[in-house]
């Protein structure tokens, strides 16, 4: 492993680090504010409300990134 | 229809099951084959036990009657496990590092190991989940009579309390330490919480894609006002995801299996993701069998028990009972932990001081506490279960399921100001959190918890509606006039107002004794506490990043890459960087050291350690200024180099300078020695010729011939000191000339004639016939010569005394030898003859020496040549050498 390698994968490691701390704020963001009421007045989407669909899309997406996340918190 | 002998049935044989899988993990455990009884996910499903009975039933319940707003209920655990990072590690950390057994250790250990605090805390979490353990056994009698209606609900719910209690006294209460693991129970936990999830995911596909045709039927026969925008985002929608988001951390069952049962920080990687996945997994099927019971079931029943009668309307037993054990499951597996986490807690803080106060006596022997703490656990763990079936049998199993639970996570969030100040705040104080904990509770109580007996309990439904005494400022749902909220909402905002104002005013005012002082760095900075060492990391700004730039600028690249990678490796990293340990710190202060010196050292590295105001970037000029400053140090080297061959020649000097001081006190000494002489003897014959009245005249004449010969010894003295001192300044130039050394001799010889012939001495001329020209001054020469031969004279007489005079001529010098026959000069003497007033031994000298001889050799030396002495057999040898001219 040369010098910038490693440089560079502390800078990585510090940046998943901060990414993990705004993650929750972002999550809040997109599940407790009022973007939610666009969808509430939305069309559905395959019959199925499309608030439904944006909150536990949001909801999927947060855990696959926090799931992303994890994974090099964890090695780091 | 199922009977409810076959319910019952199943319910033991599942009981059974998990008895038998508990007692395996325990035994498992014991024998030391931990393996998957310790993996990521069995920590993950036992978090799970979040969901309780109410989840598992009320979550629709609450569906059904408040559409969406059920989700939030799991969307703030979720902000909160998602944000691990920065919240839950840090609980988890701090866990670890004071062993702490319960949230009222927590906050108890956190303000200085105050008991008043952990009483309060146990006796808040107890009133918390005290509605909460009736909930569960409601929930479980609730499903039951869904089977069999008219049965003995309270004898049900009585059952399923001591079963619980047994249950929990045999696997919860095994091991004295509270911060052991309890193998069996957890593993029982993990199975249940998979049973509960399969089950809720089972009725939900049933009922989406078995009786309602797939989700767009399923959602076409939704009310319209179910989904409708100010349903969703509401003062509410913010309230309860703030709600559950603080209870997932201070619900005693909660921080004991996130916490306590913790066996690995590295858990908590996969749980911040899978235990969110497990709950949109619990929670996706909720709203569509909510929309579906409302559609299919006869109006006025329970949509609380929508999951078990949907399937039982569509004669599908077996999937109801296989929902009546997902029920079950969720209920039993929290009365379980909530058991274990609280019976912790009374027993530790409020049994065990107890105890130890009024049996004081008994504290001796170390077995005696033991079965006392265990007996003490089973006894709370009964005494709560008790509890809750009384709760259950006083309320009679009103009110509804989610209502319940949500004025207990009002109750518990309380903990919430306290705990979050105790981890971010050094400046919290045990009376702010006191102060905080007290009026928080105040408010939820007289707010909330109160008002949910409706007028059964303290407050009448008068003082309810209209204010205590009339005063309607004072009313419960509209304090201070705040009127037009949901209650929850309101009771949240005052308690919450109120809490924090107290706990932040209290600890601003309010001064921490020194045990709270350390407790709150050891919390604040529990990630600057080294793990192995438990001494401080450096904070956390200091990234190990910062610190590898500033030595690949001062070290090199090379040499800094190297060093990295050996903490690395000592630190057990295999690869990237090393944690910025103390000890790297430390290190590299060192290394860092070599180069730049130790002070600047300490203050580059502290700056970036320590999180100083100077930025890294300037810190980067400062090492690239190091350059210069490395060049200009060995400038100074150099110069201070310079400075010591000076300072050693100066001392040199210095020490010369001394000792010629002292030669020079010496010969002043000498002199005033020698002058003294002659001065006595010239004062005391004129006092004789002053004082004595009839003095014969021979005798005046001879007084005053001594006086004179005195006189005259004491001027030539004085003219010898003149001159002796004239020569060694070297002021007087000596004129030099061709001189030819016969005359010179001649003259000497001619000059000391009487003295000669007086002491009868044969003089032994040997001088060659052609003249030996030297340069010289004469007249000095001849001094010298006629110092030499009066020398002999005085000090060289023999037996038949003669002096022989010789002169031999060398390559560029003329040597005259002077040679008597005798006494001769010791050979220690040698050297002290040209002393000035040097005293010989007596052997060789009669009284003192006089300056004859140093100044002959000073003449000498003036004249380019020498005078020395030559060792002989017998007699004294002068050797007087001059250039040639």
């Amino acid at each position: 492993m040369n010098t910038s390698d490693l440089a560079a994968g502390a800078t990585r490691i510090r940046k998943i680090r901060e990414a993990a701390l705004l993650l929750p704020i972002f999550g809040a963001f997109l599940l407790v504010s009022p973007l939610l009421t666009v969808f509430t007045d939305a069309n559905s989407l395959f019959g199925i409300p499309s608030v439904f669909i944006y909150v536990f899309g949001v909801w999927l997406g947060l855990v696959l990134i926090a799931r992303a996340m994890a994974r090099r918190l964890d090695k780091g | 229809m199922l009977s409810l002998n076959t319910l019952i049935a199943a319910s033991l044989g599942y009981a059974v099951l998990l008895f038998s899988i508990a007692f395996w993990a325990e035994r498992r455990a014991k024998a030391g084959r931990i393996g998957w009884l310790r993996s990521p996910f069995v920590y993950t499903l036992s978090i799970s036990v979040y969901c309780t009975g109410w989840t598992f039933y009320g979550a629709v319940g609450s569906a059904a009657r408040n559409g969406f707003e059920f989700v939030t209920i799991y969307l703030g655990p979720t902000l909160v496990f998602i944000g691990w990072w920065w919240l839950l590690r840090k609980l988890l950390r701090v866990g670890r590092a004071q062993r702490i057994t319960s949230i009222a250790d927590l906050i108890s250990s956190r303000y200085g190991k105050s008991t008043t605090l952990a009483v309060l805390v146990t006796m808040l979490a107890v009133i918390g989940s005290t509605p909460y353990i009736a909930l569960q056994l409601q929930s479980i009698t609730l499903s039951f009579s869904v089977f069999e209606s008219g049965g003995n609900a309270n004898l049900t719910a009585f059952w399923v309390a001591a079963g619980l209690a047994v249950f929990t006294i045999l696997f919860g209460t095994r091991n004295v330490d509270a911060n052991e693991r309890h193998h069996g129970v957890v593993t029982a936990i993990a199975i249940e919480a998979v049973v509960k999830l399969v089950a809720l995911l089972s009725v939900g596909i049933f009922v989406v894609w078995g009786i309602g045709g797939g989700p767009a039927e399923i959602f076409a026969k939704a009310p319209p006002e179910m989904l409708r925008g100010d349903n969703i985002f509401s003062a509410r929608w913010v309230s309860l995801t703030m709600l559950s988001a603080m209870a997932i951390i201070t619900l005693p069952r909660m921080f004991q299996v996130i916490v306590v049962e913790n066996s690995d920080e590295k858990h908590l990687a996969t749980a911040s993701w899978a235990f969110p996945g497990y709950l949109l997994l619990m929670s996706l099927f909720v709203l569509p069998i909510a929309i579906a019971g409302n559609a299919l079931m006869p109006e006025g029943s329970n949509p609380d028990l929508y999951v078990l009668s949907l399937p039982l309307s569509q004669g599908q037993d077996n999937l109801a009972l296989f929902a009546f054990l997902g029920g079950f499951s969720s209920a039993t597996s929290m009365v379980i932990i909530a058991a274990i986490a609280l019976s912790t807690m009374v027993s530790n803080h409020i049994i065990m001081p107890l105890w130890l106060r009024f049996a004081p006596e008994r504290q001796e022997t170390s077995g005696d506490v033991r079965t006392v703490l265990l007996r003490s656990r089973r006894l709370s763990i009964a005494g709560i279960l008790l509890l809750g079936y009384l709760y259950f049998r006083l309320t009679g199993g009103s009110g509804a399921l989610a209502s319940i639970g949500l004025i207990a996570f009002a109750g518990t969030a309380q903990i919430i100001p306290s705990l979050l100040g105790g981890l971010f705040w050094r400046g919290a104080t045990r009376t702010g959190a006191l102060l905080g904990l007290l009026s928080g509770f105040a408010l939820w109580a007289y707010t909330l918890f109160l008002p949910s007996f409706e007028g059964g309990f303290i407050l009448s439904q008068a003082a309810i509606d209209g204010g205590p005494f009339g005063l309607s400022f004072l009313a419960p749902n509209a304090l201070f006039g705040l009127t037009g909220f949901d209650p929850l909402v309101h009771s949240l905002f005052w308690s919450m107002t109120l809490n924090i104002t107290f706990f932040v005013l209290g600890s601003l005012l309010s001064t921490p004794r020194p045990l709270e002082r350390i407790q709150s760095s050891q919390f604040v900075d529990v990630f600057r506490l080294d793990k192995s060492t438990g001494s401080y990391l450096v904070s956390r700004s200091a990234t190990s990043e910062d610190l590898f730039t500033l030595a690949q600028r001062i070290l090199g690249v090379d040499p800094a890459q190297r060093l990295f990678s050996e903490m690395a490796m000592l630190q057990g990293k295999a690869h990237g960087l090393p944690d910025a340990t103390d000890n790297l710190v430390q290190t590299l202060e060192r290394e860092l050291a070599g180069s730049v010196g130790a002070a600047s050292a300490h203050a580059m590295v502290s700056q970036i350690a320590g999180g100083g105001t100077v930025s890294v970037d300037e810190l980067m000029k400062i090492a690239d200024e190091t350059a210069q400053i490395v060049e200009y140090s060995q400038q100074l080297e150099n110069q201070s180099h310079r400075l010591e061959q000076a300072m050693q020649e100066l001392r040199a000097a210095n020490a010369q300078l001394t000792e010629m001081g002292a030669q020079k006190d010496a010969f002043l000494s000498q002199v005033s020695h020698e002058l003294r002489t002659p001065m006595t003897s010239i004062r005391s014959f004129s006092e004789i010729l002053h004082d004595s009245e009839n003095l014969d005249m021979q005798d005046a004449k001879r007084f005053l011939g001594i006086i004179q010969d005195e006189s005259v010894r004491l001027t030539r003295l004085l003219d010898e000191i003149l001159d002796l001192s004239h020569l060694e300044s070297g002021r007087g130039q000596l004129l030099l000339e061709p001189v030819a050394v016969q005359v010179a001799i001649e003259k000497s010889l001619n000059a000391t004639g009487a003295l000669l012939e007086e002491a009868e001495i044969c003089v032994e001329n040997t001088l060659p016939k052609l003249p030996v020209m030297v340069m010289a001054n004469f007249d000095r020469l001849a001094q010298v010569f006629i110092n030499l031969i009066s020398n002999t004279v005085k000090y060289g007489r023999g037996e038949n005394p003669k002096l022989e005079i010789s002169v031999t001529v060398s390559e560029k010098t003329a040597i005259v030898t002077m040679a008597d026959n005798g006494p001769g000069i010791a050979e220690a003497d040698r050297k002290k003859v040209f002393e000035k007033f040097a005293r010989l031994s007596e052997a060789s000298l009669a009284g003192s020496a006089g300056l004859g001889l140093p100044i002959s050799r000073e003449i000498m030396r003036n004249l380019k040549g020498n005078l020395t002495i030559k060792p002989s057999r017998s007699g004294a040898v002068f050797e007087v050498s001059i250039p040639l001219a």
